[in-house]
């Protein structure tokens, strides 16, 4: 495989962090992963543009995901974007309103994501080659 | 010059990394923890590094008015929009346009007033009391609360919606007590300040000893206690007596303290010898079933004035006005109060006319 794609995921929750990590790893990503939206942020920022895609939770302290994303939308528009919650709608709403590409509702099917993230990724790179 | 954020904990440098991190964003900040932890302070530091900080930094206390008071005290009136309306008025929303608008103590604002803060975050306009127009805001909003809001959003005196609209950057400054390393370098700072203030007061820097003691102590009041304690010092030039005037049941942590006095340390609160008269009219006021540490943190003075106040008022102003057959201009004459604050009084305790 050439350039594995390079995923970011966020959660304040270790035991989620783990599975995602572990999964996608296996999956053949090359994934980081951060516990809250500001030590994502600071990943960010020391690597711009090396990630393909950041997938994160939202209801976290510091900087919650929609803040997050919030950031990352004006500072790397290309980077795309999942939000997932637990939390009912609001933070939902929230991320939507954000810019997230895709908002999910936990629990979460982790095929189901992957598949997302591959979507994303593509349409990405459809636009780059246009 | 505001204060800076004095600290060398691991929280207080993360915080400081954290304002750093976020001063540029304009996204709405949420600041929690005890009282006197500092949260003004955090509000002030992010607004100093922002790029907003040539404009105005506008602070509401919103558990400091009546419900009425705030909403145009925020939004600002047009002439005529209610009866002492005589001019238009701008509200803090306008002085803080470009700035920093921030909410302290927004945990208790009341209901009605967090569905308008919310649609005015929501929409990012405001409209005068009065007015048909809608004007665009551009504040930054920094709202900062010592409740505990996911237990407000359960009891149902906080909107959730509200809550997750404001807690976009989450600040939580934890209480002193579990961050001691910063007592020195505050009582440093602190010192120098108040000596360069008052030149003529001699206190004493705390040895090292003392110093232990200090650290040791659970500061229920946080900073500003321990900033209380550094200011009399200067006056009593002892730090002895600083110690026995703390609150006594926090003492027992701090050795070797109350020597000269045995009587001085684990009495509970509820002496059954005085049960009756005193703590009946205090139970009034505070409840005297939790622990002592917690009483302690609920006593102050100047809180139970209003409270035993407001109850004589309400009492007061209900006798006059049921008196008067609800005459309220009669009413205010009788109580020697303007029409208005009555108005606010009335609304304030709830006092309401019989239904018909
Ligand atoms: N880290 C700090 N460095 C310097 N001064 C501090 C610090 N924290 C608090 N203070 C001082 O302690 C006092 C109380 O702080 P502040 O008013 O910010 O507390 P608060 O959390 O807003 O309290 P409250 O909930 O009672 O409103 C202020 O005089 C402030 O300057
Ligand atoms: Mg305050």
């Amino acid at each position: 495989m050439a350039n594995p794609s390079r995923l970011l995921i966020v959660d304040d929750n270790e035991d989620i962090l783990s599975t995602f990590y572990e999964f996608f790893n296996s999956m053949g990503y090359e994934v980081k992963t951060a516990v809250d939206g500001f030590a994502a942020l600071k990943l960010l920022r020391d690597k711009s543009n090396f990630f393909d895609c950041l997938i994160t939770d939202l209801v976290m302290p510091n900087i919650s995901g929609v803040g997050l994303i919030t950031i990352v939308k004006k500072e790397y528009p290309h980077l795309k974007i999942i939000a997932m919650t637990g939390y009912g709608d609001q933070p939902g709403a929230l991320a939507s309103e954000a810019e997230a590409d895709v908002v999910l509702f936990k629990p979460i099917d982790l095929f189901k994501i992957e598949n997302t993230v591959t979507e994303l990724i593509n349409q990405k790179n459809d636009k780059q080659e246009n | 010059m505001s204060t800076p954020l004095i600290g060398v904990s691991k929280s207080i440098l993360k915080i400081k990394e954290l304002i750093n991190h976020v001063a540029n964003t304009c996204l709405n900040v949420l600041i929690t923890g005890e009282t006197g932890v500092g949260k003004e302070v955090v509000a002030q530091s992010l607004y100093a590094e922002s790029n907003r900080s040539t404009k105005n930094f506008v602070k509401i206390n919103c558990a400091a008015l009546p419900e009425t008071l705030l909403e145009s005290e925020l939004y600002g009136y047009e002439k005529g929009a209610f009866t002492g309306a005589h001019r238009k008025r701008p509200g803090k929303f306008q002085t803080a346009d470009k700035g920093v608008l921030f909410l302290d103590e927004i945990g208790d604002m009341p209901l009605a007033l967090q569905s308008k803060m919310l649609h005015v975050l929501q929409s990012g306009e405001f409209s005068p009391l009065g007015s048909d127009y809608e004007f665009k805001t551009d504040v930054w909003v920094i709202a900062a609360t010592n409740h505990d809001l996911e237990e407000s959003i359960y009891n149902k005196t906080f909107r959730e919606d509200l809550f997750y609209r404001l807690n976009i950057i989450k600040i939580d400054i934890p209480p002193l007590r579990k961050r001691k390393e910063d007592i020195a370098p505050l009582i440093e700072y602190y010192f120098r300040l108040y000596k360069s203030e008052y030149p003529d007061n001699h206190g004493s820097k705390p040895d090292s000893d003392t110093l232990a003691k200090l650290c040791n102590y659970p500061w229920p009041g946080n900073v500003r206690q321990l900033q209380n304690c550094i200011k009399k010092q200067m006056v009593l030039k002892s730090w002895e007596k600083i110690f026995d005037e703390l609150p006594r049941e926090h003492q027992e942590n701090i050795p070797h303290i109350h020597t000269d006095s045995q009587h001085n340390g684990t009495q509970p609160f509820v002496n059954h010898d005085f049960a009756n008269d005193r703590s009946g009219i205090i139970s009034e006021f505070v409840d005297l079933s939790t622990s002592s540490d917690k009483l302690f943190e609920d006593i102050s003075l100047k809180k139970i004035k209003k409270l035993a106040s407001d109850r004589v008022e309400k009492e007061v102003i209900s006798f006059v006005l049921e008196k008067v057959g609800w005459n309220r201009s009669r009413a205010a004459k009788i109580l020697k109060i303007s029409y208005k604050t009555l108005l606010y009084k009335m609304n304030e305790f709830k006092v309401h006319p019989p239904v018909k």
